[in-house]
């Protein structure tokens, strides 16, 4: 399946998230040794030059450690975000698709071929999927272009398309220039 | 269609909470059974369980919603209504840990940081440059009763971790054959994706 823009990010962003975790871990494992370092170096040697800097360099590494972990938070965020407008879409599209299908009264074959056609696949590639004769798919499809009153498939397509535009008038987030 | 967006409702560990989750474990593992209790490397790895630990528990502060202490809160009535859910074969779905795992966690974590704490009690030198020398206890030593409460201490919390780690692995199985959900499976990948 193509990788969408969206779809692209999201990989993007978890693979980020991943690598993020693994910084982080070796952060927090190098500030607990500097703080018990920094510790040791308190009991033994006192308050001196060494261990105030090595003081300083733990508290560093906590804040730093602190803020990746924000960082990262972030970015799942962003993921959770990303998945959840795409499913909001996706689903959104398949309501419109099936409330359509069911208004133009298409038997379960035909919105079958219907939905592969909207999906982009050619005759040969439905009738095969189908385990049907090109004939008998094309037949339908003659069917359902007929029953939506269309005259093919730019049509069909572009039916969903303006439903989706219009539907998507204020309640989605379009960017205004 | 092929997909449809109902991985809402489903349960997801982010990829820190995996790495903390399965790096303490082993640590759990390598320093209850296969290391040697005098050995540096049991310092090491406890070192590094309790670094694990810490950050496990800064990102139930600020971590993502279902990672936070707020979701998974210690409630014995939850957890009992969730048992008594279990029985009468009722399965609902928990973002974050469920309310009797959730007790399960908070109580690994408390063993965890008191083995932790005697742990680095015992051990006044952090980063010992040879072996056994920390261990040198003069048999005769002022300090010797406290030592040997902590290590006594040490070694019940210890033990008693080990236990609750063997429960846990038992709830984990219970659950996912009673609810027919793999919990396993989220804490290695994550989501389903």
């Amino acid at each position: 399946m193509n990788d969408t823009a969206t779809t692209r990010r999201i990989k993007t962003d978890k693979r980020r998230a991943s690598a993020l975790a693994v910084v982080l871990v070796v952060q927090a494992l190098a500030s607990v040794f500097f703080i018990a370092d920094v510790g040791r170096d308190l009991r033994w040697g006192g308050l001196n030059p060494h261990s105030v800097l090595e003081a300083v360099v733990a508290l560093a590494l906590v804040l730093g450690t602190t803020f990746g972990a924000l960082q990262m938070r972030q970015i799942l965020n962003r993921i959770k975000q990303a998945e959840t407008a795409m499913s909001i879409a996706s689903g959104a599209l398949f309501d419109l698709i099936e409330a359509r299908f069911q208004e133009w009264e298409l038997t379960p074959a035909e919105a079958e071929v219907a939905l592969f056609t909207l999906k982009g696949l050619d005759i040969a590639d439905i009738a095969q999927a189908r385990g049907a004769a090109q004939g008998t798919v094309r037949a339908q499809m003659t069917k359902v272009y007929a029953k939506a009153n269309v005259s093919g498939r730019g049509q069909l397509t572009s039916l969903f398309i303006e439903d989706l535009l219009a539907t998507s008038d204020g309640g989605g987030s379009r960017e205004v220039p | 269609m092929a997909e449809q967006g109902h991985r809402q409702g489903e349960r997801a560990w982010d990829p820190l909470v995996r790495l903390t989750h399965w790096t303490i474990a082993l640590a759990i593992v390598l320093n209850g059974f296969l290391v040697d209790g005098d050995a540096l490397t049991h310092i090491w790895i406890g070192y590094t369980a309790a670094g694990l630990l810490a950050l496990r528990l800064l990102w139930g502060l600020i971590g993502p919603e279902n990672a936070r202490f707020s979701s998974f809160p210690i409630s014995l009535s939850a957890a009992s209504r969730h048992i008594a859910g279990l029985t009468r074969g009722e399965h609902k779905e928990h973002r974050s840990h469920n309310p009797l795992g959730a007790l399960m966690v908070y109580a690994l974590w408390a063993m965890l940081l008191l083995v932790s704490v005697t742990g680095v009690m015992l051990e006044s030198e952090p980063f010992p440059e040879h072996e056994g020398e920390y261990s040198q206890h003069d048999e005769d030593d002022d300090e010797d009763q406290g030592a040997e409460i902590i290590e006594e201490l040490h070694e019940v919390s210890a033990n008693l971790l080990l236990l609750l780690a063997a429960l846990h692995v038992g709830g984990v199985v219970l659950e996912s054959r009673l609810s027919g959900r793999n919990l396993v499976r989220p804490m290695i990948f994550g989501d389903k994706s």
